[in-house]
């Protein structure tokens, strides 16, 4: 497991290294400061941040960023902000560990955090695919309805003629549609 | 209101938090019956959680962030309000030396830009860098805004990330970024210490475009409505004391202080007068603003094409909670202006057109239908 605890504290990032011995192969690295090159480089299963740390908005701003492998969050905060952890996991923070915490659960948490952090990952990743899916398959029913219009074709034959544009230039039944409707756009004056 | 009210409110080390420094040091929360803590935070994402958290009553705030927060954007919807602007404008983009020593003369600064950038890639070099102080922030949307404007693709030709405002000088002097887009005294210090030079001022590209609320959440704002009438009440006049160009002075001193901005008394008092606190009616949270804002948020993915842009803006930016406090105060009530101009390109914003100005852009993320 490789961890990054930024934090200008060392002994936070001494109780990761207690919390995980056992861990085999761990490699713990302790940053004053967020560098993204670094990450870049180590490459962490989890990075851990103190709640009052500057460079939250950079890691939050990570988790947006799909060029970037997005790393789960784990954050220390200070017991004396009740609530403030349970707001943080709903921005987004895969877990947290509360100041003063035994190091015998720090494993635990960051466990759970990397498979939280993986769910919510896959989630995403299909509503993404599925809002996507949703908005070709759209186009496609607007490109056909176009086609009948102008062409005089039958349902069936529209779509047979799309699948065959499609096949054709090799490119998805989506992405041949909506070219399409741009064409149509141009030729009835849009955007000129 | 019975007995003074207790109140954290947070800000972030920045000049454009100066009406909520003016209110405390010039005794108008006092004067409301308010005892008011002022917290120094040092992350937009830990001013958010602690308000959503109850940690904090209301904060000195990105105005992205109330709308971000209310959408569910990169987490669960967090209803939040913002019943005053603290100012407009103030932000500016830095460029650093190295690169600006490489402009041409009688070249705009743009064009050099967009020019050096198409080198770049031509040679293979890696984009440059430039940072915003938060996703959801007028720096992001603004800075999106200009390089689009000149053909520069914010998400393909250059590569924009997030750091603290504070840090941003010492990462341009590291050449870990090549320019970035915060608000004041960052821009100056920069400036001051010979690292960066500004290539160009959100009131540049938006005249009186929208920069920091004071935000609450919206149950907050329920269960305290006399309360927040209070705050508001101060807080405009700390806008309007800061706003005084014959405090200017004392301002900079004030926020040079460690507990507030903690950075030098020049490069403060010669920043301040590039933000508006309080003239041409700053201080109201114009839904039409608002508006702008999520078509951004539209126009690059960060907001869903189907969202209600005017119901959005409208239940965010609470313009009838701030008429309540001017009119208490004595001063004008604003009514809801529909459309935006000031834009450096001309155009114009209609709260009523604003998907159809969002898919008017040549460069986007939006996904089209």
């Amino acid at each position: 497991m490789r961890v990054l605890v930024v934090d200008p504290d060392p002994a936070r990032a001494a109780l990761v290294v207690e919390g995980l011995a056992g861990v085999h192969p761990l490699e713990v690295r302790h940053a004053t400061v967020f560098d993204e090159n670094e990450v870049a480089v180590f490459g962490p299963d989890v990075v851990v941040v103190a709640a009052d740390s500057p460079d939250r908005d950079t890691l939050e701003s990570l988790r947006d960023a799909s060029v970037l492998n997005p790393r789960p969050v784990v954050m220390f905060v200070d017991r004396s902000e009740p609530g403030l952890a349970e707001a943080a996991v709903r921005a987004g923070v895969a877990a947290y560990i509360v100041d003063g915490l035994a190091p015998t659960r720090v494993r635990d948490i960051l466990e759970v955090a990397m498979s939280r952090f993986q769910l919510m990952h896959q989630l995403r990743q299909d509503l993404e695919k599925a809002k996507a899916d949703l908005a070709s398959r759209k186009t496609v029913e607007r490109a056909k309805a176009l086609l009948m219009k102008e062409r005089g074709l039958e349902e069936e034959q529209a779509y047979k003629l799309l699948r065959k544009l499609s096949m054709d230039t090799g490119r998805p039944l989506g992405a041949v549609a909506s070219d399409l409707l741009a064409f149509a756009g141009v030729l009835k004056g849009d955007g000129a | 209101m019975s007995g003074a009210s207790n109140l954290t409110l947070g800000f972030v080390p920045l000049n454009d938090a100066a009406p909520l420094v003016a209110a405390q040091e010039r005794g108008f929360f006092a004067a409301e019956n308010l005892s008011v803590r002022l917290s120094r935070e040092v992350s937009w994402a830990t001013v958010r959680d602690k308000v959503a958290a109850g940690a904090l009553d209301g904060a000195h705030m990105l105005a992205p962030i109330a709308l971000a927060c209310t959408l569910g954007a990169g987490g669960d919807p967090q209803p939040m309000i913002a019943p005053m602007a603290l100012n407009r404008s103030g932000a500016a983009f830095t460029l650093s030396r190295r690169l600006t020593a490489a402009f041409a003369p009688g070249e705009t600064r743009r064009a050099a830009l967009a020019r050096l950038i198409a080198e770049r890639r031509a040679q293979g070099e890696p984009p440059l860098v430039f940072a915003v102080v938060f996703p959801y922030s007028m720096h992001n949307y603004l800075l999106r805004y200009w390089l689009a404007e000149a053909g520069i693709d914010p998400d393909l030709d250059v590569r924009i990330t997030v750091a603290p405002p504070s840090r941003m000088a010492s990462r341009l002097a590291a050449g870990e970024l090549d320019g970035f887009c915060a608000g004041e005294p960052w821009n100056a210090v920069a400036e001051d210490e010979n690292l960066g030079e500004v290539a160009v001022r959100a009131f540049e590209v938006w005249r009186d475009g929208p920069e920091k609320v004071f935000g609450v959440t919206a149950d907050w704002a329920q269960r305290n409505p006399e309360v927040l009438q209070a705050v508001l009440r101060a807080l405009l006049k700390g806008a309007a004391w800061a706003d005084d160009p014959e405090n200017r002075a004392q301002l900079a001193q004030i926020l040079s202080r460690p507990e507030y901005v903690d950075a030098s008394i020049g490069s403060i008092a010669r920043s301040l007068p590039t933000t508006s606190f309080h003239h041409n009616a700053a201080n109201a949270p114009l839904p039409v603003q608002a508006g702008w804002l999520l078509s951004q948020m539209m126009r690059w993915g960060h907001a869903p094409r189907e969202l209600d842009i005017r119901g959005m803006a409208e239940a965010v930016y609470r313009l009838d909670v701030y008429n309540q406090a001017a009119a208490d105060l004595g001063w004008p009530m604003v009514s809801p202006p529909e459309a935006a101009d000031g834009f450096a390109d001309g155009r114009v914003f209609d709260l009523g057109a604003a998907r159809a100005y969002a898919e008017s852009f040549a460069l986007g993320r939006m996904v089209k239908g």
